[in-house]
């Protein structure tokens, strides 16, 4: 706090930072609150009074029809299920690799460790735009495997799976986690497999936390690897069905839907706040 | 490898200092891997096969995911190949190709321009939010929750919801909002000159909240008593602003610059989405550049030219990322 | 890939062994448990409305019923410049699926699509098409690759209630350019809306500014498709007439940012006045874009008559096959194209099932398009189904008279979408920036799609 309390006390301090601060949350609420609201309003306006009169208040009315039309026409229950699906097994897929792979590197240590650890990191140094054709291309034809993943699930979960930076961020964790701890379990006949389930696992629940965090956030908002992945439009998520249907469907039920797309990762961001924030906070300090 | 950042782990690792003063120095009963290797079957009793059955996952996932088709770009840059006929070896011909392609300057140049206006709007305006929200001691949660809103809305989303706000009639969204102050209208994307500013509007009111956070969490572990000393010393507010918060923020600031510009050098979502490029290749960034020499084109792609400029753009990318890398352990390990 | 090459061959083996001697594939494996052939065929674009689902589905039922042994997977599916190449590589088009004529040419000689002469030849009306249409699906060897199934010319769409609030007669839409710049600044003068707009985006820009050239009498390439000639004086000509309705008239609106998609649907939305679209577009706007039916008007481009060359850009779609068909999956898709495109063009009782069954669940019956045999059956045809008609054809009748005393001129031969693609910076150049300059801008684009042209 720049301000200590003894400033505080001081009334210029006091109302100077009262004003501001009422400034701060007014523009906050404009900014980032205002187009959520603006969006809601349209959602169940006319399109005609959309057009014409934008900021006005529903001049001939509400039309609450809007979102049961938009779920009904543009699938949304099938999208949104989609949607979950591809986070789910993306989320899935990534906390497998990491919690294996940092286990196994960081508790394990087999000797080939640090350069696996460098390859893996390594890959941190590629942007995912390099991977775009020849991963797409690999997708088409999966070495070793007679079946193009195209059109399929596994096409956007495993790639997730990839995710060197999930690897960094669970091996430093397990990397400080007490050493006497597994030599006691050790010690009491525990094999690799028990320590990891039954004590390493266990203990790594806030890590895990903010990977699982990561990895939904980012399923959620992917666009161009589903784009080309699921060229199905019965196997798209919202983030690739809206832009399609927004070329067809009336305005006024396209944003409908585009509310409804929009409240479930909002009511979710409310119900799990603080571990979004605290994700946030770490992520953009460590992601590539 | 010290630790992470500060915040989430520092409970965790006050535990662990306190359980064991040294858990980094070699281990007397050392990991089973490191015994000297015998048979097969000593081997797998010393655990050789555990190791290698948890490492598999990431093995096949980054084999087949992530190595295999880094070194496919590489040989892929050197090839041409449409995917009927089998592919042949050209050099550097797609390099040539490429820098040959006069789209090519116009990408890189609207990559810098975007890259450059995400600076100009997206820098500033947090870090002043942040350390405004700092100070606040009642509902700083209502705070963070309102401008982190804005990330929590899907991106294709945010962007079908503005292009709709950019109407450049004089019924649309933001034109009757500057219609209210005498403004406008404008023609937002359907200008050369606009459409770019246009679209890093919106992609600061979506990422701009991300960093707040950021910044806040940095501001909110300053030592107290850093502003306490400086107030004993008699220091104005602006003194402790720019002599104990901005020193403690620099390595923060830094990885946020450069975090920023990793992602913007590789900018899609908007300009697919709002312009296709347009109006007149003005919003054309290098990604989409890539998109079109692989996806664009009816009729097959130019997979080696799309590659090739993926690989050029990587070498600029890897550049910045070393930074990166070489920042966050300095201030990491600080 | 493995398996479905395997069961294909399967299928194939039983397909020779029960139905003719066509046993042309090398495997016969064959487990003589039922002779089903799958085949996967286009169904609609994406985001139609249900009703036009549903009455493709009760199609796929009728041919189902008419070909026990073929099985039908629609897919929907919409042909984009943009997505068209990932889908091809990928594998993931439909076993039969339609394409440009642009596209036919390069496709076929790349061989991408599958040879359909064989079962080509069965077909009855085989030797009856349209010699310039059937030639558009043909390989270098004479071999009918693609089946033409549609022609359209490119009309002006006009809106109806805009010309009417405008204070304009909807019954007699403009005939020269004049008269169409001139409607256009009244309709934006008077209702505010765009009196006149063009589409830019996604090779669209080149595809619209090529139909206007060629309004005004000239060409993009040589005829031999090895010189580029955008910079010719008709494309000059185009463009200004452009920047004028757009700069001085203010009448384009606000909008120039459209493709195929997005100028339908602000059409359908009452936010254009005028534009150019194919003669086909009315089927869409009705399934994607809940048109009303009274808005819309369509009429004959209007030609440069001082200028021989002047014709109407005329394109079309091919239905193809894929060439990992098995030879089963080609006789079944050609009796699909038979059945669904085809049947209902060259045959009464098929032209009035099928007009029966779209006019049943209330879809466009009617919409004006070119003969893809001749102008005799296409008349005939239109005789056949003049009962279920259930667009507005009166509202398009100036199209209908104008379009068959126009010259059609196909679109240019190489590189065509290429070609396209180049002009679409040009055309969005014109209409975002007042003191674009249009010579250089075409030179540069000419010289941009010489060097395509050079690499053959």
């Amino acid at each position: 706090m720049i301000f200590s309390s003894s400033d505080r006390r001081r009334r210029t301090v006091r109302y100077g930072l009262g004003t501001t601060h009422s400034i701060l949350l007014a523009l906050l609420i404009v900014i980032g609150l205002g187009p959520i609201l603006w969006l809601a309003k349209a959602a169940i306006t006319p399109t005609q009074d959309t057009l014409r009169q934008p900021m006005a208040f529903w001049p001939h009315g509400m039309d609450w029809g809007n979102l049961t039309t938009a779920w009904d026409t543009m699938l949304l229950g099938h999208v949104i299920m989609n949607t979950i699906w591809l986070a789910a097994g993306s989320w899935v897929s990534q906390i497998v690799v990491a919690t294996t792979a940092g286990y196994a590197l960081s508790v394990l240590k087999p000797k080939y460790g640090p350069i696996l650890n460098g390859l893996v990191l390594g890959t941190l140094l590629v942007p995912t735009v390099v991977l775009l054709v020849p991963l797409y291309l690999t997708i088409l034809h999966p070495p070793g495997w007679g079946h193009s993943l195209l059109n399929s699930f596994w096409a956007v979960w495993l790639p997730a799976g990839a995710n060197a930076f999930n690897i960094l961020l669970i091996k430093r964790f397990f990397d400080n986690l007490p050493r006497e701890i597994f030599e006691a379990a050790r010690v009491d006949g525990a094999g690799p497999f028990r320590l990891f389930w039954t004590i390493v696992l266990p203990m790594s629940r806030p890590i895990l936390g903010v990977v699982s965090v990561f990895a939904i956030i980012a399923s959620w908002k992917d666009f161009l690897w589903p784009l080309l992945v699921l060229p199905d439009p019965g196997k798209q998520p919202l983030s690739v069905r809206l832009p399609t249907l927004a070329g067809s469907v009336e305005l006024d039920i396209l944003l409908a839907g585009l509310l409804i797309a929009t409240l479930i990762p909002i009511a979710l961001f409310l119900l799990v706040q603080r571990l979004f924030l605290r994700g946030a906070s770490l992520g953009g300090a460590l992601k590539g | 490898m010290a630790s992470a950042p500060p915040d989430v782990f520092d409970r965790q690792r006050t535990l662990v200092r306190r359980r064991s003063s040294n858990n980094s120095a070699p281990d007397a009963s050392a990991t089973p891997a490191r015994r000297v290797r015998r048979s097969p079957l000593s081997w797998v009793r010393g655990g050789g096969l555990s190791t290698l059955i948890f490492l598999a996952p990431m093995l096949v996932v980054f084999g087949v995911f992530s190595w295999y088709p880094i070194v496919r770009a590489v040989v892929m840059s050197l090839q041409e190949t449409n995917l009927a006929t089998a592919a042949q070896w050209v050099g550097l011909q797609n390099f040539r190709h490429v820098l040959d392609d006069p789209l090519l300057g116009t990408a890189v140049r609207n990559t810098l321009y975007f890259t450059f206006l995400a600076l100009v709007f997206g820098y500033p305006i947090p870090l002043v939010m942040a350390v405004l929200m700092s100070e606040v001691r009642k509902w700083r949660g209502l705070y963070s929750a309102l401008a982190y809103l804005p990330v929590v809305v899907p991106p294709v989303v945010a962007v079908l919801l503005w292009k709709f706000f950019y109407d450049g009639s004089p019924t649309g969204v933001f034109n009757t909002v500057a219609g209210w102050f005498g403004l406008g209208p404008y023609p937002w994307l359907q200008s050369e000159s606009t459409a770019m500013p246009s679209l890093v509007l919106e992609a600061t009111w979506a990422a701009a909240g991300g960093t707040v956070i950021i910044y806040l969490a940095a501001l909110l572990s300053v030592p107290p008593e850093l502003y306490d000393a400086a107030s004993v010393d008699g220091a104005s507010t602006w003194r402790k602003v720019w002599h104990v918060t901005m020193p403690q923020l620099r390595g923060i600031m830094l990885i946020t610059l450069i975090l920023q510009l990793i992602g913007t050098a590789q900018v899609f979502l908007e300009p697919y989405l709002f312009t296709g490029g347009g109006p007149s290749n003005s919003t054309l960034t290098v990604l989409l550049l890539i998109y079109n020499y692989a996806f664009g084109n009816s009729l097959g792609g130019d997979y080696g030219a799309a590659t090739a400029l993926s690989v050029m753009l990587a070498g600029a990318l890897a550049i910045l990322s070393a930074v990166y890398f070489r920042l966050t352990r300095s201030w990491s390990t600080s | 890939m493995k398996t479905s090459r395997v069961l294909a061959a399967a299928l194939t083996g039983v397909l020779a062994v029960g139905l003719t001697a066509c046993s042309s594939s090398s495997k016969k494996k064959s487990s003589d448990k039922g002779g089903d052939v799958t085949l996967s065929v286009v169904s609609l674009k994406p985001g139609s409305e249900k009703a036009a689902f549903d009455t493709f589905n009760a199609q796929i039922k009728q041919f189902e019923a008419q070909n026990p042994h073929i099985k039908l997977q629609p897919k929907e599916y919409e042909w984009k410049a943009t997505t068209f190449a990932a889908q091809l590589a990928g594998g993931t088009l439909p076993t039969v699926f339609t394409i440009p004529f642009t596209d036919g040419k390069s496709l076929i000689e790349r061989q991408q699509v599958a040879d359909l002469n064989k079962q080509f030849q069965t077909l009855p009306y085989a030797s009856q098409f349209n010699p310039t249409v059937i030639g558009a699906g043909k390989g270098a060897n004479g071999d009918v690759y693609g089946l033409p199934t549609a022609a359209y010319g490119v009309g002006l769409q006009y809106n109806r209630t805009l010309f009417k609030q405008a204070g304009l007669d909807p019954d007699s839409p403009p005939t020269t350019w004049d008269e169409i710049r001139a409607d256009a600044k009244q309709i934006a003068d008077k209702t505010g809306q765009a009196g006149y707009a063009e589409m830019t985006q996604n090779a669209t820009g080149g595809w619209m500014l090529t139909t206007l050239t060629y309004a005004l009498g000239g060409r993009m390439e040589s005829d031999d498709g090895k010189t580029a000639t955008v910079n010719n004086p008709q494309t000059k000509a185009a463009l200004q007439k452009l920047h004028d309705m757009r700069w001085d008239d203010k009448a384009m609106g606000s909008n120039f940012l459209y493709d195929w998609g997005s100028i339908n649907q602000a059409f359908a939305a009452g936010k254009i006045g005028m534009y150019m679209g194919g003669s086909d577009v009315y089927t869409s706007l009705v399934q994607q874009n809940k048109i009303k039916p009274d808005d819309y008007g369509l009429a004959a481009l209007p030609l440069d008559s001082s200028s021989s060359g002047s014709g109407i850009l005329g394109g079309g779609t091919l239905a193809v096959v894929s060439t990992k068909a098995s030879e089963a999956q080609k006789d079944a898709a050609v009796k699909w194209i038979d059945f669904y495109y085809m049947h209902k063009l060259t045959t009464q009782d098929g032209a009035q099932l099928d007009a029966k069954t779209l006019a049943a669940g209330k879809q466009p019956v009617g919409t004006p398009a070119l003969p893809i045999f001749n102008k005799g059956l296409l008349d005939k045809y239109n005789g056949w189904i003049s009962s279920y008609v259930n667009v507005p054809l009166p509202q398009m009748k100036s199209f209908t008279d104008g379009v068959f005393s126009q010259k059609l001129v196909s679109e240019p031969a190489a590189h065509t979408q290429e070609l396209y693609t180049a002009l679409d910076p040009v055309v969005q150049a014109v209409l975002t920036n007042k003191g674009a300059n249009i010579d250089s801008l075409l030179d540069k684009a000419n010289g941009d799609i010489q060097n395509i042209l050079n690499r053959g």
